[in-house]
């Protein structure tokens, strides 16, 4: 009977949070499309809801939000808000979607980042950081979002091959893994 | 359930029913981050927050710094096809303004200088306490024969003949002849220029005259007074037309030829007649700018110092070749 390795569960959300932090703070800056960056904490967000989900996605996410806010000039508290929002839709399946249905997950990370970068440019709207939603959305929030896909892209590739030699048969299910008892 | 997926996607089948979507997670985690954003809207950003995030970015600033170097060949082959493609309306534009920040640079560097040259005369004539009036020199020589400079002054601004002429570094001359409007300035390095002058250290009086060659020469020096290279000359206020203790001058060179009875003392003038642009015309001097009775007194005794009876001199008489435009007038 396997259980739950939390500790492995651990190591990795580690491992993949120092990357992310890494990118965010380095190579972020740097990216720039209009007025937006790319977003490797979403990603990282993301990732962590698609392949665990659940409390854990929705814990990281507002630690996730956290750096993001003490790295950046928005308010703080902002982005520890939305991630975790974001975390929840995105792992309220607690399964790994990454390892059964990578691709899919395009569609949902697109939407949900989109989601992110329209609300926090909006809010910064309203601290008046900008005064121009035309501004906000096009030159800010789209290009943001374009960056954080494709951002997405080599982890989703990573990650979904990391995976992919353990499909063992069947079509993708809500609850398919090697290793159970009982049937579906 | 790993990331890296080294392990099996595994679940215990005893809580395959199990799921905590963090529902109750969630919420607390809305209100601590809206809890936040309501302390970091209504603190100042000194406290707390705005504290820690300066901590936060002191700390994570190595990970910046290594993120844009790493990333700067990038950034460098961007700007490079930026460049590359660049159409020929932005190149046109930049160069037209290349030109115009050239010609604007040039304005501000003579600007510049020009303040200096003024900045100064102000110097000269604070430290004297010169009554005096600024000129712009808007012509030189018109033939090789004479050392001479026009300014634009003349006697509609009080200027007269026989004021001296100052520069910001010292005497540069005396004006020999006025106009409504304009005035000639006979420069020291004249050959028919002399001025009352005196080694500053050693306090010997002599009388500093012009050359043919535009060099200045220090005459009437004694060989038994001390001279020596690098000695300043300055004004010695005899005869009441120059201000007592303006420099001239410095002494390039001292030579004594066997049995003479004076120095050949070469004297480099402080201003160059080609960098001279504003001056000052003194246009009148103070009982203490003119030579003391001690004064008087000392030069007398220097050139009468040494002598016998037969190498009595006549009084020092300063004059030129040229009588009708002495230098040493007492306007």
């Amino acid at each position: 009977m396997q259980v739950n390795d939390r500790n492995r569960d651990r190591r990795s959300i580690g491992v993949l949070a120092v990357v992310s932090l890494l990118c965010q703070l380095g190579i972020a800056p740097a990216i720039a499309l209009g007025n937006g960056h790319p977003d490797f904490a979403f990603v990282f967000v993301a990732v962590v809801a698609f392949t665990i989900g659940g409390e854990t996605g929705v814990l990281a996410a507002f630690f996730a939000g956290l750096v993001f806010d003490l790295s950046s000039t928005g308010p703080i508290g902002l982005m520890a808000l939305l991630f975790p929002i974001a975390a929840y839709a995105l792992g309220i399946e607690v399964r790994d979607r990454i390892a059964e249905e990578p691709v899919m997950t395009i569609i949902p990370f697109v939407i949900a980042a989109f989601c992110v970068a329209v609300c926090y440019n909006i809010a910064m709207l309203l601290y008046g950081v900008t005064d121009s939603f035309f501004d906000a959305l096009v030159f800010r929030a789209l290009p943001t979002t374009f960056l954080t896909f494709l951002a997405y892209l080599p982890f989703l590739f990573i990650l979904g091959r990391a995976h992919g030699g353990i499909r063992v048969g069947g079509s993708s299910g809500k609850h398919r893994s090697r290793y159970t008892l009982g049937n579906r | 359930m790993p990331l890296t997926g080294k392990g099996t996607n595994t679940r215990s089948g005893l809580r395959r029913g199990e799921k905590k979507t963090g529902g109750k997670t969630l919420l607390i985690v809305v209100v601590i981050s809206l809890a936040l954003m309501t302390i970091g809207t209504r603190e100042a950003p000194a406290a707390v927050l705005g504290r820690v995030r300066t901590a936060f970015q002191t700390v994570t600033m190595p990970v910046r710094y290594v993120g844009s170097l790493m990333t700067a060949p990038f950034t460098a082959a961007g700007n490079i096809m930026a460049n590359l493609t660049s159409d020929q309306e932005t190149l046109s534009e930049l160069k037209a303004e290349n030109q115009r920040l050239l010609a604007r640079n040039a304005e501000l560097e003579e600007a510049a200088m020009s303040t200096e040259r003024l900045e100064a005369l102000l110097a000269l004539q604070s430290s004297y306490s010169l009554t005096s009036t600024g000129a712009r020199i808007i012509s030189g020589s018109s033939d090789s024969w004479a050392a001479t400079v026009i300014i634009d002054k003349g006697t509609s601004s009080g200027v007269a003949v026989g004021m001296p002429v100052t520069d910001g570094a010292g005497v540069i001359g005396q004006i020999i002849d006025c106009g409504l409007n304009t005035s000639l300035v006979r420069l020291i390095t004249d050959e028919n220029s002399g001025v009352s002058a005196m080694v500053q250290q050693s306090r010997a009086q002599g009388v500093l005259k012009g050359t043919a060659t535009g060099s200045l020469r220090l005459t009437l020096i004694r060989t038994d007074q001390t001279v020596e290279a690098g000695n300043t000359v300055i004004t010695s206020g005899l005869g009441g037309v120059f201000p007592k203790g303006l420099p001239l001058g410095k002494v390039v060179s001292v030579e004594k030829s066997p049995g003479a009875l004076y120095y050949e003392i070469v004297v480099e003038p402080l201003s160059s007649a080609e960098s001279l642009e504003e001056v000052l015309v003194i246009t009148a001097i103070n009982d203490a700018q003119r030579a003391t009775a001690e004064d008087i007194a000392e030069a007398d005794k220097q050139e009468t110092s040494g002598l016998t009876k037969d190498d009595a001199l006549e009084p020092l008489e300063i004059s030129s070749e040229d009588d009708e435009e002495s230098t040493d007038y007492d306007w």
